[in-house]
């Protein structure tokens, strides 16, 4: 325990220091203000007329200009971006040793690699969560600045646990990308198997077997198919907790075990 | 506890490739043990498996009589290591990746930060990034985060690379003060075998994964030839007249002053002792020698020598 305290500072410290940050932030920030933006369209249908292309997939992502629709948008919104910001995240906390050839510090220290490997996501866990937590801040002052109906604290409840659900499972499935940047020793790796699992994906939920595929179930739970597939089974939800162990723990026996040439 | 570092028939195959070959390997207390080979001859693939980086197809490693195993976490809090090119993270300043690798190392001292950065003569950098710094001050920063925690083993691969003339002696002296004052034992590789041979107190030559020579300063003065050169402006009867006289001369090149010169070799011990011997020979003969001189192999050449005699030379 001590040792992860040692070691979470300075996973923080690295991670903080370079640009991966700011461009995730950018990158999930958009979020919020896209969302409200077609919200605007909506609920002016002068403008949405007059806004032709757009205005159609305005209509096709949120049926009405209100709370219930916007926080459905930024919902679904965190459980697909989220796959790609939280996996260039992940890619870049493990995958950053290995292109800075780094990782040789960490191999034979007074702490276990077990410690490293665990410090690392909590890293990834905070900073993943700082961001869901923001895109929900910034959605909720994008949505009162715009006006906005269909406000009560009951709604605030209910949609911040389905944001929060989504947000949590989406982050959950982080944990197989460091496996692939540490078996593949860089940044390429994940980003092939982030790339795989999006298009991969959007096949199975095709096929009508999206709720057993990892990767297509926050996206479910987050009612992008309809309100009749958000309700989460126990065993979608066993299935993403499964590949997230599955994830965590072939990371930790990669870099306890496998030859770090 | 004598030996230090300790390896038997460490072995580590990639397919048919043997790229370590049964090495056995012994360092006591305070030795500076010279590891030395080409490239690709197995030194660094001993070190990593040394450092519990890969493990060893076959045979076992132990440093201080504990094996080496990347769970014995305890084993590395005396151990320091540079392995290939050291590299540190670029966008963090070089104070804090020595703050880093103390933190990591779980020093208390936090001066033992200014107490490295003056050792290696980092002051001007320290706040620097590290992406800015040159390849001798990466080096530098490389060798400073190995002996920040002041460990009782170094385990080096190639230290001096990248230093300029000034600092691979800063080094040198640094490790041997180390070795003679702080019992450090210190196993360092390089291909630099000039180097290795100022402050090695035992060499091995490790040459396609295996261990061809083990040999320790003193013996190596033995071992090293000594040779009679000769030069003269009518060599091929000054050759004549010292084959009659039962001597064995051959023709070298060698180089003096930047000028590839031509002459005679003879090894035999009299001639090597008592080099006056030889050249009454040549004046009573009326062909005075221009030049005698007792040339001794230097490590380099011995280490030449020694591949070759195993088989796998380059001459």
């Amino acid at each position: 325990m001590n040792k992860i305290i040692i070691c979470v500072p300075i996973e923080i410290k690295k991670f903080l220091s370079s640009k991966t940050p700011l461009i995730t932030m950018i990158g999930l920030m958009i979020l919020p203000f896209v969302g409200g933006f077609f919200m605007i369209i909506l609920k002016d249908p002068v403008v949405a007329q007059k806004m032709g292309i757009i205005s159609t997939k305005a209509q096709i992502l949120g049926s009405n200009a209100d709370w219930p629709s916007y926080f459905s948008l930024l919902t679904q919104g965190i459980s697909l971006g989220g796959l790609i910001i939280f996996g260039f995240v992940t890619s870049w906390i493990f995958g950053r040793e290995y292109s800075d050839r780094t990782i040789k510090d960490l191999l034979a220290l007074p702490i276990s690699r077990n410690t490293i490997v665990i410090s690392k996501f909590i890293v990834i866990f905070l900073w993943c969560m700082f961001l869901s937590i923001s895109v929900f801040l910034i959605g909720l002052f994008v949505g009162k600045i715009i006006g906005l109906p269909g406000w009560s604290l009951e709604f605030l409840f209910s949609s911040s646990i389905i944001f929060s659900i989504c947000s949590l499972l989406t982050i959950l499935l982080s944990t197989p990308v460091a496996f692939f940047a540490s078996f593949g020793r860089g940044y390429l790796s994940p980003l092939g198997f982030m790339i795989i699992t999006l298009i991969l994906s959007q096949i199975v939920v095709a096929m009508g077997f999206g709720e057993f595929f990892p990767w297509s179930i926050p996206a479910l739970a987050s009612g992008i198919a309809g309100e009749e597939s958000a309700a989460l089974t126990n065993i979608s939800l066993s299935i993403v907790f499964l590949t997230s162990i599955i994830g965590l723990i072939s990371t930790i026996f990669w870099w306890r075990y496998a030859d770090q040439d | 506890m004598n030996e230090i570092i300790n390896t038997i028939n460490l072995t580590k195959t990639y397919g048919k490739t043997k790229a370590v070959n049964n090495i056995n390997l012994s360092v006591k207390k305070g030795e500076i043990f010279g590891f030395i080979g080409l490239n690709g001859a197995g030194k660094t693939t001993v070190i990593r498996m040394l450092l519990g980086m890969i493990s060893p197809t076959s045979g076992e490693c132990y440093l201080q009589g504990k094996k080496v195993n990347a769970r014995n976490i305890d084993t590395w809090s005396d151990v320091g290591y540079i392995v290939e090119t050291p590299y540190s993270y670029p966008e963090l300043t070089v104070r804090e990746n020595l703050e880093i690798v103390r933190k990591l190392r779980v020093v208390k001292d936090k001066d033992s930060i200014n107490w490295i950065i003056k050792k290696l003569k980092l002051e001007k950098y320290e706040l620097k990034k590290v992406k800015h710094l040159s390849l001798g001050n990466a080096q530098r920063l490389g060798i400073a985060k190995a002996i920040i925690h002041k460990p009782k083993i170094l385990l080096l691969d190639e230290p001096t690379n990248g230093l300029d003339p000034a600092g691979i002696v800063e080094v040198l002296k640094l490790l041997k003060d180390l070795a003679k004052n702080s019992d450090v034992t210190i196993l360092v590789s390089s291909h630099k075998l000039n180097e290795i041979s100022r402050i090695a107190t035992n060499i091995a030559i490790i040459h396609d994964g295996r261990l061809i020579k083990k040999i320790d300063k003193k013996e190596l003065e033995h071992e090293l030839k000594k040779s009679l050169i000769i030069d003269g402006k009518y060599k091929n009867e000054m050759k004549l007249i010292l084959s009659k006289a039962e001597y064995e001369t051959n023709t070298i090149a060698i180089e003096n002053s930047n000028e590839k010169l031509s002459v005679l070799q003879v090894h035999n011990e009299d001639a090597v002792n008592n080099p006056e011997k030889i050249a009454t020979l040549l004046v009573n003969n009326g062909y005075p020698p221009r030049m005698l001189k007792v040339q001794k192999e230097d490590l380099e050449e011995y280490f030449l020598r020694a591949i070759d005699e195993f088989g796998g030379g380059l001459k």
